[in-house]
């Protein structure tokens, strides 16, 4: 076995230029794996931590019959006396805000865009002392300042700033119906622009004081949900069993945000899937490659194969050889593969890729407004490794079986 | 003390006719609301549509029965088949083209009906004002040569979509001849105005009437009747959803 190891050793470092063209076409494969998983990894990762960040929080409560018609946004059904649920879930040691949302026609007036025009808008009305305990919009601002309580202010997304050509400083009016049907406007100063990371909500983002839009609504006090924060690691369906046992019998529903985005997580899931097919292709491109040149590689020595056999030796040493050298061969390749993964991923996960350009009038699923970024996944790494290494030394077990049939004489005279 | 007497009784005697024959600004609403009410109808006419980019005309057919009933189905080369189905409580619309049947909801119920200045909206809703309104007489003036009363609707209810209007209701035949329609915060979203009044089927009525919608900037909708048959007799299914696709 000593002499075999030895052999492939020497036949490694003979046909220099080989070895390294075949490890090379092994590294790049490997390295490409690495890079492609964690950035799709890290997509679908900053994708829930957007959707719960700027979407769904971690737990809602909704009215009973709010959920069936939420693509309606009803304001007649609703969360009664916020303030007061607020209150209660402060004291069983959460932390919560009320929200109310609505949909209406944003009314563009010439004096300030410079054209007359309307949009179809979802509302989003906050409590700014509340709400960025639960929501990430904190550290957004891209210009102009948060709302404050009471105010006749609106807050934009930048996309859609940009794609009105709306300013800080300049006056919306929104046109909707209030709780029970009747028609209300409302004008508003744009006092802030925040650039959200996740655009889907960046791209329609309009937001104004809670307490505002519930005089104009006629709510009541009532609002339309009430977010809850919790942990990263908190089990958020034990917890939202929990909160709802604390308004069992009061018409309300506590859902966690896995109910919630169940379609995005279904999609993430089928997307998982495409994924799982995206890198098997890349190593079977990878492991293609790997067999042509361990092919080539076999067929250009059978005459030193054919050489050895008339020396005495075995077919299986014969074999071993090759297959100890293609397993070198793998393991350089993957060795350096990982090296170059490891390298590439150091940038992947610390600065990303900006896809902007692409996700700015394209809706591809994700949650990320620009950067793609990577995360680090070990296992992948040690999987691409091993299988680097195994699929070299698979590949040359069968053209060096396909050597061996031939007869000595035809080996020694193969060109 | 019997001069005091008999001044009260005069004054009585005087105003007593004046109180009698008086009538109350519900009651005018209330019989608006019955003139605009048939039994079954069936009407053709015309939206001249216009907006910054020009006018469009789209011609149309309608049928009525009540007042929560009607189906309006668009004859004019860009439209012609689709159709807006009110029933009691919904509004449909069907796309030929596209074979497809969509149910009005929320927001939607905004858009105006073709792009004009009728919203879908402005067809849902009994016609019975004068139980969801307080309504007042404010003034008296002349609109196309007719006396009217100019009467201030506020609602008593939330669940009307116009939380104020001010109607110009014409006191010979009740027919509606200006109105006004404001948000809660007193926004004038809409106005209606009878740019024509004639007779058709022996009724007298509005045959050109121009919407406004006050959020669109230079656009305005003309409504113009060409023809009205009354108490006809109506197939039931015209009013179904099966009838709708066919």
């Amino acid at each position: 076995m000593k002499f075999i190891i030895s052999l492939a050793f020497k036949n490694l470092t003979r046909y220099k230029r080989r070895t390294l063209i075949t490890a090379g076409a092994i590294a790049v494969g490997i390295m490409m794996f690495i890079m492609i998983d964690s950035m799709l990894a890290g997509a679908e990762f900053e994708s829930v931590r957007n959707l719960k960040w700027y979407e769904t929080a971690s737990v809602r409560i909704y009215n009973d019959g709010y959920w069936e018609n939420r693509h309606q946004l009803p304001l007649d059904i609703n969360v009664p006396d916020a303030e007061g649920i607020t209150a209660k879930l402060e004291d069983a040691g959460y932390t919560a805000s009320p929200r109310t949302v609505f949909s209406g026609d944003m009314i563009l007036n010439a004096d300030d865009f410079g054209e007359d025009g309307n949009i179809p808008v979802t509302v989003t009305a906050i409590d700014p002392q509340l709400d960025f305990d639960i929501f990430h919009f904190g550290d957004t601002l891209a210009a102009g300042r948060f709302l404050e309580r009471g105010e006749e202010a609106a807050l934009l997304g930048s996309w859609l700033a940009e794609d009105i050509g709306a300013k800080v400083g300049y006056w919306i009016t929104i046109i909707t119906r209030g709780n029970g049907g009747f028609y209300e406007s409302m004008d508003l100063e744009v006092v802030g622009i925040v650039n959200c990371p996740n655009p889907n909500v960046n791209r329609g983002l309009v937001m104004m004081p809670f307490d505002t839009a519930g005089d104009y609504l006629a709510m009541d006090g009532a609002a339309t949900e009430i977010n809850i924060k919790l942990s990263d690691s908190a089990d958020v369906e034990a917890a939202a069993s929990d909160i709802q046992k604390l308004f069992n019998g009061s018409g309300l529903t506590a859902l966690d945000w896995k109910y919630m985005a169940a379609d995005y997580l279904a999609l993430a899931e089928a997307k998982r899937g495409g994924t799982g097919i995206i890198l098997f292709l890349i190593f079977i491109i990878a492991a293609v490659g790997i067999s042509n040149t361990m092919l080539m590689a076999i067929f250009e020595r059978i005459r030193e194969l054919g050489m050895m056999r008339s020396l005495g030796m075995s077919d299986g040493k014969i074999r071993a050889a090759f297959v100890v050298e293609a397993a070198g061969i793998g393991l350089i390749g993957s060795f350096i593969g990982v090296i170059l993964g490891i390298l590439v991923n150091l940038f992947v996960v610390n600065i990303g890729f900006d896809v902007g350009f692409i996700l700015r009038d394209m809706d591809i699923g994700y949650r990320i407004q620009s950067v793609m970024r990577g995360v680090w996944n070990v296992d992948t790494i040690g999987l691409a490794f091993i299988a680097g290494t195994v699929i070299s030394t698979i590949v040359a077990f069968f053209p060096t079986g396909k050597a061996l049939k031939m007869d000595i004489p035809a080996c020694l005279r193969h060109q | 003390m019997n001069r005091k007497l008999i001044f009260t009784a005069i004054t009585i005697l005087i105003l007593l006719p004046a109180f009698a024959f008086a009538i109350s600004g519900d009651e005018i609403v209330r019989r608006a609301d019955a003139a605009a009410t048939f039994d079954t109808a069936e009407s053709s006419g015309e939206m001249h549509i216009t907006d910054r980019f020009g006018t469009k005309i789209s011609s149309f057919d309608s049928w009525a029965r009540g007042e929560n009933e009607s189906l309006i189905e668009f004859t004019s080369r860009a439209e012609r088949g689709q159709k807006v189905l009110r029933t009691e409580n919904e509004i449909y619309l069907y796309y030929p083209d596209a074979e497809e049947l969509i149910r009005m909801q929320g927001s939607a119920l905004r858009q105006g009906m073709l792009g004009s200045d009728i919203s879908y909206e402005d067809m849902t809703g009994g016609k019975d004002r004068a139980s969801q309104y307080s309504i007042e007489i404010t003034d008296e003036q002349n609109l196309l040569g007719r006396d009217c009363w100019v009467l201030t609707l506020r609602a008593n209810t939330r669940t009307v979509p116009y939380p104020k209007e001010i109607v110009w209701i014409d006191k010979q035949d009740y027919i509606v001849l200006k109105g006004e329609y404001y948000t809660k915060s007193g926004r004038l979203l809409k106005d209606m105005e009878v740019l024509e009044i004639g007779e058709m089927d022996g009724i007298t009525m509005a045959v050109e009437t121009r919407i406004s919608d006050k959020m669109k900037s230079n656009s305005n909708t003309v409504l113009i009747m060409k023809d009205l048959k009354v108490d006809i007799k109506l197939d039931d299914e015209i009013f179904s959803l099966e009838e709708l696709s066919w």
